[in-house]
C-alpha cells in the first residue's frame, strides 16, 4: 500500500504540471481523456456492477453537457461548481426516471431500451431547436468560479482534473460502503444478493440514478472543454465508444476504467486522419477483447500487480 | 382529413416496409431461438450481402434474378465465416458478450463496406415497374406490392421449413429445450450453424428487396434496429409475432407523420419499443419465459 501511495504522489504531480511540460494540445487531449474517463466509471457502475448494459450513455452525456451550456449561458453568475453539480443532478434525475422501468427489463431488453433512450435525447434536442439551437449547434461560454472566468484550455483543464479526481475518489471509496458492497454483491449473483436481503430493485435503481449523475458531471466538463455542442456529436457510436472503454478496461474495474478512457481517447486521436479504418480497429478491439482478454486491462494486469 | 384512397396508399406502403422489418425481426428470431442470443450485426450482414450482390450485377451485368442469388450466397458465405471464426469460441460465454461480439463485428462490417465502396448512396436496380396500379382511386406502387409479395413467399417458405422438414423440426427442438435436443440426438452445435446461415440467407433477401427503395449505402445496416423493435412487438422468439410486429411497425410508421408533428417522426419505433418493452415485455404473442433458480 505504500508503494501505491508513492505512485499516487507521481501521478498527482505529473497531473499538477502537465500544462507546463507538454504543448497545449495534450493539454486539451487529456481534459478530454478525464472527461471520457468519468463517463467510464459511471457507465461502470451500472454495467460492471449490476449487469446492466447501456448503449445509451451518450444520451446522458448530452442531457449533462446541454444543462450545463444552458446553466452557463443564461445564468452566468453561477460558480462552475454549483453548475456542474446541478448538471449532474438533472442527469441523475432523468437516470432514476429511466432506471425504475427499466428494472422489468433484463439483458438485451434492457440494452435496447437504453440504444432508444439514447436515440429518443438526440431528437429531442434537435427539435427544441428554441432552446438548444438544434442542429446549428450552441456554444459554451467560459464558466465562472467566483470571480475567476475560466476562460484558458489550462483553467479549465485544472477544473477537470480537480473534478475527476474527486470523482474518482468517491467512486474507488463507493466500493467500502454499503450501496458499494451491495453492487459488489449484486455483481456476483442477482440472486443470491436478493436471497441475502439486499433490495436488489433499490439498489439498481441508485446504480442508474448515480451512473446517470456522474456522466452528466462529464457531460458538463466535456461542454466546457470542447466549447461547442451539437446534437450529432452525441449518436450512437459515442454510447458504442462508451462500452468499448469499459469493455477494453475491464468490468467492474474504476482503474480499469481510466485506463479504457484513456485508450480509446487516444486512439480516436490518433486516428483522426484514419476516419474510415476507425470503426474496424475498435471493432477488432471489442471482438479481441471478448476473445481473449474478458476482464479487460484490469483483469489481464492483475497478476502484475498481485505480485508486488 | 386524409381521403380513403390516400390512406389505402400509406397503409399498403407500409406493409412494404413492415415485411422487410418482418424478414429483419425473423433473421433475428431464428439466430435468437437456437443460440438466445442477439445478433446485432444483422443489419450490416444484410447490407454486406446486398453490397456484394450489387457487386457482382455491375461486374458482370447479371440479371436480376442471379443478382439476388450471389446475395444470398454471399450472406450465407459470410455467416459461415462469422459462425466458425468469432462466434463458436465463445459459445459458452455470457448473455451479453456474443452482443458485444456482434455489435464489434458491425463495425467492422460497416468499415469493410466503406472501405471497399464508400459511404456514398447506389441506386439499386428495381425488378419492378415505376407506373402505379391503379385500382379504383387507389394507386399503389408496384415496388410495395413486390416487396410485400416477395416477402410473403418467403414467410410461407420458412412455415413449410420449420414445420415440415426434418432441419426444422431440429431448429425447434432446440429452441424448446437444448439437452433435451441433445439427448434426442440432435447436433446443437449444427443448428447453431445452420440458423446463422438461414438468418443471413432471410436478410439478404430483405436487403435486395428494400435496396431499389432506400437506396444502397452502409447506413443500411441500422435497419436491425426496427427488426428488433418488430420482434420485440409480437414477442421475441415468436415468428409469427416477428410478422405480425414487423407489419404492425411498418404501418404505424407511415402512418404516424400524417397525424404527429413532424418533430418526433424519426422516434417513433423507439417510443414504441420503450412503450411494449413496459407494458408487455413479452409482445403480443410471446409468453414469459421463467427460469428455475
Amino acid at each position: 500500500v505504500r508503494g501505491g501511495r508513492a505512485w499516487l504522489g507521481v501521478l498527482g504531480a505529473a497531473l499538477l504540471f502537465w500544462p507546463l511540460l507538454v504543448p497545449g494540445y495534450f493539454v486539451f487531449l487529456l481534459s478530454l481523456t478525464l472527461a471520457n474517463a468519468v463517463v467510464a466509471i459511471g457507465l461502470n457502475l451500472l454495467s460492471g456492477y449490476t449487469n446492466q448494459l447501456s448503449f445509451g450513455h451518450a444520451g446522458f452525456l448530452a442531457i449533462g453537457a446541454y444543462t450545463a451550456a444552458l446553466l452557463t449561458i443564461h445564468a452566468p453568475g453561477l460558480p462552475v461548481i454549483v453548475t456542474l453539480l446541478l448538471a449532474g443532478m438533472a442527469t441523475g434525475a432523468i437516470g432514476v426516471g429511466l432506471g425504475i422501468p427499466c428494472l422489468r427489463l433484463e439483458g438485451l431488453y434492457l440494452t435496447m431500451a437504453t440504444l432508444a433512450f439514447g436515440f429518443v435525447v438526440t431528437e429531442v434536442i434537435m427539435n427544441l431547436d428554441s432552446i438548444t439551437r438544434g442542429a446549428d449547434g450552441l456554444r459554451v461560454p467560459a464558466p465562472r468560479l467566483g470571480g475567476l472566468f475560466l476562460a484558458s484550455d489550462i483553467s479549465r483543464y485544472y477544473l477537470v482534473v480537480t473534478v475527476a479526481a474527486v470523482l474518482v475518489a468517491a467512486a474507488v471509496n463507493l466500493m467500502r460502503t454499503r450501496t458499494g458492497r451491495a453492487f459488489l454483491a449484486i455483481r456476483e449473483s442477482e440472486i443470491a444478493a436478493q436471497s441475502a436481503g439486499i433490495p436488489v430493485a433499490s439498489y439498481k435503481t441508485i446504480a442508474f440514478g448515480l451512473s446517470a449523475f456522474y456522466t452528466g458531471v462529464a457531460g458538463g466538463l466535456f461542454a466546457f472543454t470542447v466549447g461547442y455542442l451539437s446534437p450529432d456529436a452525441f449518436d450512437v457510436f459515442l454510447s458504442v465508444d462508451f462500452v468499448i472503454m469499459i469493455i477494453l478496461g475491464g468490468l467492474g474495474s474504476v482503474p480499469g476504467s481510466i485506463v479504457g478512457a484513456a485508450v480509446v481517447t487516444v486512439l480516436h486521436d490518433w486516428l483522426a486522419a484514419f476516419q474510415n479504418f476507425r470503426p474496424l480497429i475498435f471493432g477488432t478491439i471489442l471482438i479481441a477483447c471478448m476473445l481473449f482478454m474478458p476482464g479487460g486491462i484490469a483483469r489481464a494486469l492483475q497478476p502484475v500487480f498481485r505480485r508486488r | 382529413v386524409i381521403s380513403a384512397a390516400a390512406l389505402v396508399h400509406v397503409v399498403v406502403s407500409g406493409l412494404a416496409t413492415g415485411s422487410i422489418y418482418a424478414l429483419m425481426a425473423l433473421a433475428l428470431v431464428i439466430i435468437y431461438n437456437a443460440t438466445r442470443t442477439l445478433n446485432f450485426a444483422q443489419g450490416e450482414m444484410l447490407m454486406m450481402s446486398t453490397f456484394i450482390g450489387w457487386a457482382a450485377y455491375r461486374a458482370f451485368a447479371l440479371p436480376l434474378v442471379l443478382t439476388i442469388v450471389v446475395a444470398v450466397l454471399a450472406g450465407a458465405a459470410l455467416a459461415v465465416i462469422v459462425e466458425r471464426v468469432i462466434i463458436r469460441r465463445s459459445i459458452a460465454a455470457a448473455h451479453w458478450d456474443v452482443l458485444i461480439i456482434t455489435l464489434g463485428l458491425s463495425l467492422i462490417l460497416r468499415s469493410v463496406a466503406g472501405l471497399i465502396w464508400t459511404h456514398e448512396d447506389f441506386p439499386f436496380p428495381s425488378y419492378f415497374g415505376e407506373r402505379p396500379i391503379a385500382l379504383g382511386p387507389v394507386r399503389l406502387a408496384p415496388v410495395s406490392l413486390g416487396i410485400i409479395g416477395g416477402s410473403l413467399l418467403l414467410m410461407a417458405a420458412l412455415y413449410g421449413l420449420f414445420g415440415f422438414t426434418r432441419m426444422g423440426r431440429a431448429m425447434r427442438a432446440v429452441a424448446q429445450n437444448q439437452r433435451a435436443a441433445r439427448l434426442m440426438g440432435i447436433s446443437v452445435e449444427r443448428v447453431y450453424s445452420l440458423s446463422w446461415i438461414l438468418a443471413a440467407m432471410v436478410g439478404a433477401v430483405a436487403g435486395v428487396l428494400v435496396a431499389p427503395v432506400t437506396f444502397l449505402s452502409t447506413k443500411m445496416g441500422l435497419i436491425v434496429i426496427n427488426g428488433f423493435t418488430a420482434a420485440v412487438i409480437g414477442g421475441f422468439g415468436s415468428m409469427p409475432g416477428a410478422v405480425l410486429g414487423g407489419m404492425l411497425l411498418g404501418v404505424i410508421e407511415n402512418l404516424a407523420p400524417l397525424y404527429l408533428p413532424s418533430g418526433i417522426r424519426y422516434s417513433v419505433p423507439f417510443l414504441i419499443l420503450v412503450g411494449i418493452l413496459l407494458i408487455r415485455p413479452a409482445g403480443l404473442l410471446g409468453r414469459v419465459e421463467r427460469r428455475k433458480v
